[in-house]
């Protein structure tokens, strides 16, 4: 072991070799940086879209979801507003009418000599048209 | 050495990733390209559903928009058999809520293994019960509903739809395919949880609904003073019309038996039949009108020509025709007044066949008028080949001929609006959303007729006056309007032996009002009245009772003064035929569904008010509501009344001689200074007796 040692002794020398490379520039290749931009700013664009679209897609979705709702919303309160036409319109049935007048408020039609008729002033028609509220049904 | 190890490496990692987005793609591709519609279908399946979407029944509207008739959606309930894991006991649930024996339902599942209907159309308190159920293979579905919020109002126009919504009568079954609409499907998108996201349909139609020429008012006056006219005269039929004369607009049109369009099913068929249009009859001395109208026309005689009525009896062709009553000379104004059988065959046969024939075709008779009701008859009318003189003289008084009332009142019209023959209608306009539709096919207006001349018109309707004033038809005299008319008994053919009925009459009259510019014509026939039959007994007060509530509303100018010994006569008798009308439509029932709530039916049913039903009416008085007590003027002589309301401030009204016998307001009553107060003066003892004419028409 020993005399193997001596026979592969070899003096080595360390030295430092002072580099400065401050003084050089690193050169930037302006095509590159060009493309390199240029990349990104195509993936970000496509990200965007990427991102809108799957944002217009859900939201759609959501939407469809919301619109659905108001169509049955608003069907129902349709359904409900033809009800209560079908009960003004029973509650307004003549016949109805005649019955609770006569039978319970006790009323009879008026003899022919306790209808006056009075003469309108002038503009009277007009203005209680002018007043008068729309009544179409349909 | 270590480089080429890290390179061996990387490629590796490489490869495998490439394969694994190979497989990926690979496998994408080919449930792309080779199982594409097949995981379309199994998609669509899962997320779309195609439902169907009956159509909703457009509305009928009368011509004040007010609704005749609406469709609402309502559940019904149907069962997937083959969903249904225990038949027997899902029977037996639903039965106890629909009303259907479990019998049956089961025989319904038996029967079909995809569909049974458990029950259509249900109130929504059973669809509920049916959804608190929650069997598994029994479903709801909304299905519309026909609803008549006015009840049997109109009911022969607006006619009636089955369980599936197809007009089966009326207007429902006259503008079906119009109002029905068509059944559409819409596709729907449903995530997992069966919540939907999307749909694709058409533009749908907006039902076409319907506006009528009628007024519900005055279809409501005909209607009530029919069914009260059927109560007294105890007719076994009966029929009104309402017709504005200058258009052929028919504002009312009533017939008695009626039923509710609702529960058209629970009603004898007989009920349903529009005796206006369909029953064929023979009209009687009305048709005297005709038969003048014809020879005024043609100029062969005058109303102040006088005829030999020959004591009562007329021979032609061997056939003895007579009078109701002998008469001797009279005018021709007076045949038609006291309506001489006698007098107006003499006219017809000088009239001749052909001539008599034209003008009898020319009003429309023999013909439909072509009115927008289903089931119209043209009438029965012999060909201008068989118009012996005896036909022409069986003719000329209303027999041998069959008309419909439709046709004769579209008749009467004509004579009303100076001789021009309007097709009667009753539909006035189609709508779809706020377009109305053109009226084409059957409803396209059609250009009226002349029939006669405007003079022969004004003769007529002269002479038609004189039938209300002094004729058969008196009981029809209007307080406040002029009117004109024309009486009518009829008797019908007997069945059994074939010949005329010696006790079954059909009594009718037609008339109209104001005649100088006449604003309605009124028909009112009754189908045997017992006891009183006569057109002038029974007909005619009908006539009057329903022009004089028709007039008004119409705001048609009175145009002779108030005849207070009339109106004194006409109220007298008031409250004891309120009472009677009330009690003829006392089965009224208002409780029921669709209109009313339960307050408000509570509130409307009959005799269900706080006032007595034995209490009498209060009259609506403009001048009561003051301080100043009526005084008892009874007894009293017209000296007398005039100083005791002038003293204390009323306008006295004085009616008739003698001695003070009513008055009104009644005595003790509050009205204000100034008040009105009419008195009727007579001899206190005299009772009045009920009007009769005495003449058969």
């Amino acid at each position: 072991m020993t005399s193997k040692n001596k026979k592969t002794v070899i003096a080595e020398f360390h030295t430092v070799k002072r580099i400065d490379n401050s003084r050089l520039v690193r050169h930037v290749e302006p095509a590159k940086m060009r493309n390199l931009w240029r990349t990104v700013g195509l993936g970000g664009v496509v990200a965007a879209f990427f991102t809108l679209y799957v944002f217009q897609h859900f939201r759609c979705i959501d939407l469809s979801f919301q619109l659905e709702d108001l169509r049955a919303q608003q069907m129902q309160a349709a359904g409900k507003n033809a009800e209560l036409k079908l009960e003004i319109a029973g509650l307004r049935n003549p016949m109805r009418i005649d019955a609770i007048a006569r039978r319970r408020l006790g009323l009879s039609d008026p003899m022919p000599t306790q209808v006056q008729e009075y003469e309108a002033p002038a503009g009277a028609e007009e203005a209680s048209a002018r007043y008068a509220r729309p009544n179409h049904t349909p | 050495m270590q480089q080429d190890r890290v390179h061996v490496r990387l490629l590796i990692i490489a490869g495998v990733a490439f394969l694994w987005m190979g497989a990926v793609a690979g496998r994408l591709s080919y449930l792309q390209l080779f199982r594409h519609s097949e995981y379309l279908t199994r998609a669509q399946r899962q997320q779309q559903r195609t439902i169907e979407i009956t159509p909703k029944r457009g509305a009928i509207y009368d011509r004040n928009n007010s609704p005749l008739a609406m469709s609402l959606p309502v559940d019904s309930a149907f069962g997937v058999p083959s969903e249904i894991p225990d038949e027997h006991l899902a029977a037996r649930l639903l039965s106890g809520v629909v009303n259907v024996p479990q019998e049956v339902l089961e025989a319904r599942f038996e029967s079909s293994k995809s569909f049974a209907w458990i029950s259509r159309k249900l109130p929504p308190e059973k669809a509920q019960a049916i959804a608190a159920l929650n069997l598994k293979g029994v479903y709801l579905q909304k299905e519309n509903q026909r609803f008549y919020p006015k009840r049997d109002l109109a009911a022969h126009v607006l006619g009636f739809v089955d369980v599936d919504e197809k007009g089966l009568a009326g207007i429902e079954r006259e503008l079906d395919s119009q109002i029905r609409g068509k059944n559409e499907k819409v596709i729907v998108m449903a995530d997992a949880r069966q919540r939907w996201f999307d749909r694709s349909e058409d533009e749908r139609e907006s039902a076409t609904s319907v506006t009528l020429t009628l007024d519900e008012k005055i279809q409501f006056i005909a209607e009530r003073e029919l069914a009260s006219a059927i109560a007294k005269t105890h007719a076994l039929a009966g029929t009104i019309i309402v017709m504005n004369p200058n258009n052929g607009e028919i504002l009312a049109l009533t017939n008695w038996p009626k039923f509710n369009p609702s529960k058209a099913g629970d009603a004898p068929k007989e009920s349903w039949t529009n005796r206006a249009v369909s029953d064929v009859y023979e009209p009687g001395s009305i048709f005297k009108l005709i038969t003048l109208s014809a020879a005024f026309d043609q100029g062969i005689t005058r109303p102040e020509e006088v005829f030999d009525c020959q004591n009562g009896a007329v021979t032609v062709s061997g056939h003895r025709i007579r009078d109701h009553k002998p008469f001797g000379m009279l005018s021709v104004a007076e045949i038609l007044a006291k309506s001489s059988n006698v007098g107006t065959i003499e006219i017809a046969l000088r009239l001749e066949g052909p001539k008599f024939y034209d003008y009898v075709r020319a009003f429309g008779f023999g013909s439909m008028t072509g009115v927008d009701m289903p089931y119209e008859s043209r009438g029965r009318l012999e060909g201008l080949k068989d118009m012996k003189p005896l036909a022409v003289a069986s003719i000329s008084i209303g027999q041998e001929i069959g008309v419909t009332p439709i046709q004769f009142i579209t008749a009467v019209s004509a004579i009303a609006n100076g001789g021009i023959l309007y097709k009667p209608h009753v539909i006035a306009e189609l709508r779809r959303g706020d377009r109305v539709l053109p009226a084409d096919g059957p409803l396209a207006p059609e250009h009226p007729k002349r029939v006669i001349r405007p003079e022969t018109a004004a003769t007529l309707r002269r002479l038609m006056e004189g039938v209300i004033l002094n004729g058969t038809g008196t009981p029809a005299h209007l307080d406040g309007w002029t009117a004109a008319g024309k009486t009518g008994t009829a008797q019908k053919i007997d069945p059994e032996t074939g010949r005329y009925s010696p006790t079954n009459y059909i009594a009718s009259f037609t008339g109209l009002a104001p005649i100088n510019n006449p604003a309605v014509t009124i028909l009112i026939s009754l189908d045997s009245p017992v006891g009183l039959h006569e057109g002038g007994e029974v007909a005619a007060p009908v006539f009057k009772r329903v022009a004089e509530q028709v007039l008004p509303y119409l705001d048609v100018p009175q145009d002779v003064p108030l005849n207070p010994k009339l109106i004194q006569a006409a109220y007298r008798k008031q409250p004891s035929e309120d009472t009677s009308s009330l009690e003829d439509s006392a089965t009224m029932d208002f409780s029921g569904q669709p209109d009313a709530t339960p307050a408000a039916s509570q509130k409307t049913t009959v005799g269900g008010g706080s006032r007595p039903a034995s209490q009498p009416p209060i009259t609506v008085a403009v001048e009561q509501g003051g301080d100043i007590a009526v005084p008892d003027l009874s007894g009293k002589t017209m000296r007398e009344v005039t100083e005791m309301c002038l003293r204390l401030g009323f306008e006295p009204v004085l009616v008739g001689s003698n001695l003070a016998t009513e008055q009104s307001p009644a005595a003790g009553s509050k009205v204000k200074h100034g008040a009105r107060i009419t008195v009727q003066f007579g001899t206190p003892v005299q009772k009045k007796t009920p009007l009769r004419t005495g003449n058969r028409n």
